[in-house]
């Protein structure tokens, strides 16, 4: 395998892999068998690290991910019985068990990276109900229901938020105008934070030409 | 400036190690203020009833928005732990607040009364903003019925914490359009020792632990001078402040055609921020426990050349910025990013005023 690939596999796993060349990617998956056992050792790699954090993988999406790899021939066919002969338990058995977590890695990752993006697209779906007081429409009531949160929304979690890591003078404006309305624990927080942010480097945001200063 | 970024884990445990050998000064004349809320005093421990988890809630608003205060804190969010120190004080129904961090910036957020003040040396800049009077005591997003719906707040135990004793109150969302809490609310002043913010899996995202608080019956206005020196800082203020109702009869309203479930928009106001001369409609919508901001500004030549859309995060907060018709929408919020960017996309213009929305 060549060190591209390799690379490529390891952003892809991290995350990190423009979403074409991670479909790109994702098709030579599910037919090179010496990519998808690479792909398996990353996952049992990033399955320990995750479980040092103490982060689980989102249980209903685990049941999608594996519902979606039994129904995909490519994925799944060999992931069931035919591929795990019952010949008694083999030094081998954890890697293919491995590469059956990898696969359904591989799809929970394609399909967070589908998702992310059209997330808004997903909600707006749902969002039908006509709203009474602020002229607004909400979900309706079915969708509130925590069993179906996971149908199609999943929250970005902190570190893929594209942080802007200099606030920027208007960004204070709107945190300070905001922080006016927020209940008082949570205005403590985004103060805080905002108190905390990177520090701006020296001369990264030079001020608009029509802002008005003054010198007290 | 640069700042080293430890392990978080060592510096999460240094933090709690500190937070466990400081002590929670209370002043005794304290205790008797007459803006502290029921339960304050043994006599009243004893006679009063149990609270429910959304009266505990309340009781912490309420004492952090109505006591006297002066407490360091720590406050962990992205692996990176720093050490800030807030005082707030009430007095003659004037609030007065100051937030400074204590390492790293330097940056400091002062406000009396209705004048909010932000110091940012790392700038040498200062921003200053005039809030309308009335809303120097605006009402903060309030826990009801409705919001059960979408949070499941409950009691889950007490613990001793900085030798106090706390009642542990989780408020979890129902779904992934909010975060959560966790919080370490002290029995006898209701103010919260430390608070967990977790998204819907209950992962924790940002967490303030107090390491000393103390609760004077006076503090002094010195308390509230900037430490930093401004010479030669730029000051940005807030222009003449916008009429709130134009001369003209509005023919349309910004507004939002869908929300997530249970927002509701709870404040319509027009205003000026610093450094602008433009009058920005400021929108807030909530559930009762987080709140988000949409500010609508008229496209400048500045805001043509920006990106159509962008995003930043403030800690756990998260701004989400979009051009519709010629405007520039801004969303920020105490919520996901993706909570702010579908409120943001459904901000449009409609003809007529929704009845029955709070103008301010």
């Amino acid at each position: 395998m060549n060190e591209e690939l390799d690379s490529q596999l390891s952003a892809m796993f991290d995350d990190q892999l423009p979403p074409a060349e991670c479909e790109l990617l994702a098709r030579r998956l599910s037919r090179d068998e010496q990519l998808k056992a690479r792909w398996g050792r990353y996952a049992v790699m990033g399955a320990v690290i995750r479980a040092e954090r103490g982060v689980r993988l989102n249980a209903p999406l685990a049941g999608r991910v594996s519902a979606v790899l039994l129904a995909e021939p490519a994925l799944g066919a060999q992931s069931l019985a035919g591929a795990l002969p019952r010949r008694g338990l083999r030094w081998w058995q954890p890697v293919v068990a491995g590469a059956l977590a990898a696969g359904v890695a591989a799809v929970s990752i394609l399909w967070l990276r589908a998702e992310a993006p059209s997330s808004v697209a997903s909600l707006s779906a749902r969002l039908t109900t006509p709203a009474a007081a602020s002229g607004a429409s909400v979900i309706p009531a079915s969708a509130r229901e925590r069993g179906g949160r996971a149908d199609s929304y999943v929250v970005p979690p902190s570190p893929a938020v594209p942080a802007v890591v200099v606030p920027s003078t208007e960004l204070a404006n709107y945190v300070v105008a905001h922080s006016m309305f927020s209940s008082p624990v949570a205005r403590r927080n985004l103060l805080s934070a905002f108190m905390t942010s990177e520090p701006a480097a020296a001369g990264a945001e030079e001020p608009p030409d029509d802002v008005k200063s003054a010198a007290q | 400036m640069s700042r080293a970024r430890p392990n978080s884990g060592a510096l999460l445990g240094l933090t709690l190690a500190w937070a466990c050998t400081a002590a929670l000064a209370e002043d005794a004349a304290g205790q008797a203020q007459a803006t502290v809320p029921a339960a304050t005093t043994p006599a009243q421990k004893k006679t009063s009833p149990a609270l429910t988890p959304a009266q505990w809630l309340e009781r912490m608003n309420h004492a952090l928005t109505t006591r006297n205060y002066d407490g360091t804190f720590s406050h962990w969010h992205g692996g990176h732990v720093e050490m800030l120190r807030i005082i707030h004080r009430v007095q003659d129904g004037n609030v007065s607040e100051r937030l400074v961090s204590l390492d790293g910036s330097g940056r400091e957020f002062i406000r009396s009364g209705a004048n909010l003040a932000c110091y940012l040396p790392d700038r040498r800049t200062v921003l200053v903003e005039q809030r309308p009077p009335q809303e120097s005591l605006v009402g903060f997003p309030a826990v009801d019925d409705q919001t059960a719906s979408f949070y499941d707040i409950r009691e889950v135990g007490r613990m001793r914490l900085n030798r106090r004793d706390t009642h542990v109150i989780t408020v979890s969302p129902r779904d992934e359009y909010r975060y959560g809490y966790r919080l370490w609310i002290d029995a006898s002043t209701a103010m919260p020792l430390k608070t967990q913010l977790c998204d819907a899996h209950g992962r924790i995202i940002e967490q303030v632990v107090f390491a000393s608080l103390a609760l004077p019956v006076r503090i002094a206005d010195a308390s509230f001078r900037p430490e930093v020196s401004t010479l030669g800082f730029r000051w940005l203020r807030t222009g003449t402040a916008a009429p709130l109702a134009p001369a003209a009869p509005a023919t349309s309203a910004w507004n939002a055609l869908r929300l997530p479930p249970g927002f509701r928009m709870s404040v319509r106001s027009a205003q000026v921020l610093p450094g602008s001369n433009q009058p920005v409609d400021h929108l807030v919508f909530t559930d009762g426990v987080a709140s988000v901001s949409v500010f609508v500004e008229t496209q400048t030549a500045a805001v043509a050349q920006a990106p159509r859309a962008q995003s930043a995060a403030v800690g756990s907060s998260s701004a989400f910025s979009t051009v519709v018709d010629g405007h520039k929408i801004t969303a920020v919020g105490e919520v996901p990013l993706a909570t702010v960017q579908f409120i943001a996309t459904q901000v449009k213009a409609q003809d007529l005023v929704p009845a029955g929305v709070p103008q301010r």
